[in-house]
């Protein structure tokens, strides 16, 4: 493999930065959810990448990205439930109250 | 897998499989009082087999998990929490009408998260742990649905929650970059081996990360925005399990990974710590006077304990202060959950149902001023509130002194005299607000109702109690807290 | 430039175009639509870092169960997807220019760091990454703790979303 290392540290900054701009520039609570999704995938190239690069006989990468997808898929259960469950209260899920930057 | 693997998380499994087990059972008790006593039940035996724990030192799973001080210290912490969450959550619940099993069970899954969380020696486990405690608090804030405000702060915190871990796991992927490992151990020894040149800048940006993440979970300045809403909009059982547990966790994994794997970026992250600690004691405080509602003024006093606590943090990288600064910190977090488990107890017994508000969801009683004429009413209910103002601004003859005293010397003996300046002006801004409650309370005419139960008077009654009790006895306390200062992993 | 090369870049700027469109698109569908394609873009960047099995599930349990999640919870919100306001708040400044100082900073330092020029090693000859990967996480000296847990953490979540989610019958 001729691709080095930096490409994919780089792609996987600049993915958890553009993941960061919507959870703190969007209104809609399923949209920050979907920022942080980005985020977390960011991680994941990371430690895929880490794995490759640093020690392939030892799985702590790859072991550690798979324990982030079921962590995201229980963030997103639950996520998902809570924007439901205040959606059929208040009619909508933009976050004006959640305005992450409030202090 | 040996047995000694699994005997060295007893306690943990226990309460594993116990939550698991109360989750079916439920299913076929019609009175949720049944459900509570199991849950309690179960949190007792664990705190029970942590006790026994103490005083072992082992690794397990290849040095997943660590028993040692620390975290037997912890594991009998967090399940006393859980008891006292289930104590002031019995009435609570039946009378706001959300009495439902599933309480119970996702309070035993967060309990097992914290203690997870004391046992971490791997990276991996701390961000498994964090979640594992905090996505049933996300469902416990919201569970007075359909009360708007208590699912709002369940979206609140989850988002902010969310996000957090996001920078927190973002921060182990970089230290796993530069160490090539997620264990502490290895982590320490990658560093001591001295082989990583420039990396040590990559570690250094990932402990950064890794603190902004666990910023936002013990609510430090400037990341403290969700505490006031959260706290305030989450049902008051659940907003006091949180202040006590989900802070002790935080600390807790702070505590761990700080002490044992970065003393060597001492250097480089001792001022941010000092910044937040200064910001958290300072924004905390001061925003806290403005505050009329007792909920979000607790919110806020809750923040500027966590300042006090991170002031504890300056000291980690100095051999002499460590075990010091561990012990001083476990000291004031138990001091912390006593006194503000009393505290939102009594702010529990005030709170009631608004009938005005429609199909009466919304909560009253919460204004400070609704505290007028308890003096009277409520002699030892009135008299115990004393005692909880007392000890969080940090007066004698309370628990709170004494854990003030033991930090401010720990950040003395580390050197950092201006913080602990910082810290005692800070208290001293403190007590404006806190005795204003006590004014209100003895000087104010009023006729407060308040509710009478057995579980919750028990609640502040014990906490006041210990609180004075244990101030005239701090060493076995402290001696005990010491012992836990020494992290073997 | 290799063929390796080509395909990462194409496939970085695949996940990073997408990316861009997630947090800007103006309709939430859309933004679902977006991110389903920058997932795509990861996992083929997972394949070419010889990590076969993350590229599968990346398919079938990013893909194929959370992002289709998303497209649930945005028509079981429909009203507010079409909601004309704009779905950037007032703070989207302070928002980019704090991406942009992270962006910066980060990868200044991933320039600065050594080695990261350097291309992968060879797989160890003989190691099979599907099945060590699969050994190392029912291995009780390796991941099978965290393994529990998160099937635990997992069953949490599913009795949390049901409480939620659960309309009781009046």
């Amino acid at each position: 493999m001729s691709i080095p290392l930096s490409w994919y540290l780089l792609l996987s900054v600049a993915l958890f930065c553009v993941g960061l701009f919507g959870v703190l520039s969007r209104r809609n609570a399923i949209a920050i959810l979907l920022s942080v999704e980005l985020m977390l995938n960011a991680v994941n190239i990371n430690l895929v990448a880490f794995w490759r690069y640093l020690d392939p006989a030892r799985m702590a990468g790859q072991a550690f990205a798979v324990i982030v997808f079921a962590v995201a898929a229980a963030e997103v259960a639950v996520g998902l439930a809570l924007i439901i469950a205040v959606y059929r209260r208040r009619k909508t899920v933009v976050a004006d109250e959640i305005d992450l930057m409030k202090w | 897998m040996t047995p000694s693997d699994l005997l060295s998380i007893l306690p943990l499994l226990v309460l594993v499989v116990w939550a698991c087990a109360l989750l079916l059972v439920d299913l076929w008790l019609k009175r949720k009082g049944v459900t509570a006593f199991l849950a309690a039940l179960g949190l007792a035996l664990t705190a029970g087999l942590a006790l026994a724990q103490a005083g072992e030192e082992t690794t397990a799973f290849g040095g997943m998990v660590a028993l040692d001080g620390f975290a037997s210290f912890l594991n009998v912490l967090f399940p006393l929490s859980g008891l006292l969450g289930i104590a002031v959550a019995y009435g609570y619940l039946k009378r706001m009408n959300i009495e439902r099993g599933e309480y119970y069970s996702l309070l035993l899954f967060s309990t097992a998260g914290m203690m997870l969380m004391a046992h971490a020696a791997d990276l991996v486990v701390v961000f498994l742990a964090l979640e594992f405690l905090s996505l049933p608090l996300y469902v416990l804030a919201a569970f007075a649905r359909p009360r708007l405000d208590s699912e709002e702060a369940g979206l609140k915190y989850f988002l902010l929650g969310a996000f957090a871990s996001a920078f927190v796991i973002y921060g182990i992927a970089l230290i796993y970059g530069a160490t090539g490992t997620t264990s502490l151990s290895g982590i320490v020894a990658a560093i001591e081996a001295g082989s990583l040149g420039t990396s040590g800048l990559l570690l250094t940006i990932g402990a950064a990360l890794f603190l902004v993440g666990f910023g936002f979970k013990v609510a430090a300045v400037p990341f403290h925005m969700w505490t006031p809403d959260v706290y305030h909009g989450a049902p008051t059982p659940v907003t006091a399990f949180m202040a006590v547990g989900a802070k002790a966790a935080g600390f807790a994994a702070l505590l761990r990974v700080f002490v044992t794997a970065f003393p060597a970026l001492d250097a480089d992250l001792t001022p941010v710590v000092w910044v937040l600690a200064a910001l958290t004691m300072f924004v905390g405080n001061v925003v806290a006077i403005a505050q009329t509602n007792i909920k979000r003024m607790l919110a806020y006093s809750s923040i500027a304990h966590a300042g006090y606590i991170l002031m504890a943090f300056v000291a980690f990288g100095n051999p002499a202060t460590r075990a010091d600064a561990v012990a001083s910190a476990l000291f004031y977090l138990v001091t912390y959950a006593l006194t503000s488990y009393g505290a939102w107890a009594a702010v529990i017994a005030l709170e009631k149902q608004d009938p005005s508000a429609g199909s009466g969801q919304a909560a009253s009683g919460l204004e400070i001023n609704d505290f007028a004429g308890l003096g009277r009413r409520r002699p030892a209910l009135a008299a115990a509130m004393t005692v909880f103002m007392l000890s969080l601004t940090g007066m004698p003859p309370t628990l709170g002194l004494v854990g003030k005293f033991y930090l401010f010397r720990t950040v003395i003996e580390a050197g950092q005299v201006w913080l602990a300046v910082i810290g005692v002006l800070t208290s001293l801004i403190s007590a404006y607000y806190y005795l204003r409650v006590v004014v209100v309370m003895y000087m104010r005419e009023g006729a407060p109702e308040t509710t009478r139960e057995p579980w919750l008077d028990f609640t502040w009654a014990v906490s006041a109690l210990a609180t004075v009790i244990l101030s005239f006895l701090p060493m076995a306390l402290f001696a005990w807290a010491s012992a836990a200062g020494v992290m073997g992993f | 430039m290799t063929g390796a090369q080509i395909l990462f870049l194409v496939c970085a700027g695949l996940i990073l175009g997408s990316a861009v469109m997630v947090v800007t698109a103006r309709n939430l569908m859309h933004a679902a639509f977006w991110l389903i394609a920058a997932l795509f873009g990861v996992a083929v960047v997972y394949a070419i870092l010889q990590a076969g099995f993350m590229a599968m599930i990346q398919v079938v349990i990013y893909i194929g169960a959370i992002a289709i999640m998303f497209i649930f919870a945005d028509m079981l919100t429909r009203r507010d997807v079409r909601e004309s306001r704009a779905q950037i708040g007032r703070n989207w400044p302070v928002a980019v220019l704090l991406g942009l100082l992270i962006l910066a900073g980060l990868t200044a330092l991933i320039l600065a760091q050594p080695g990261v020029g350097r291309v992968a090693p060879a797989l160890p000859s003989g190691l099979d990454p599907v099945a060590a990967l699969g050994k190392a996480l029912v291995s009780p000296d390796a991941y099978v703790l965290p393994f529990e847990v998160a099937s635990v953490l997992l069953l949490s979540a599913l009795v949390g979303a049901v409480y939620l989610a659960f309309l009781k019958k009046q």
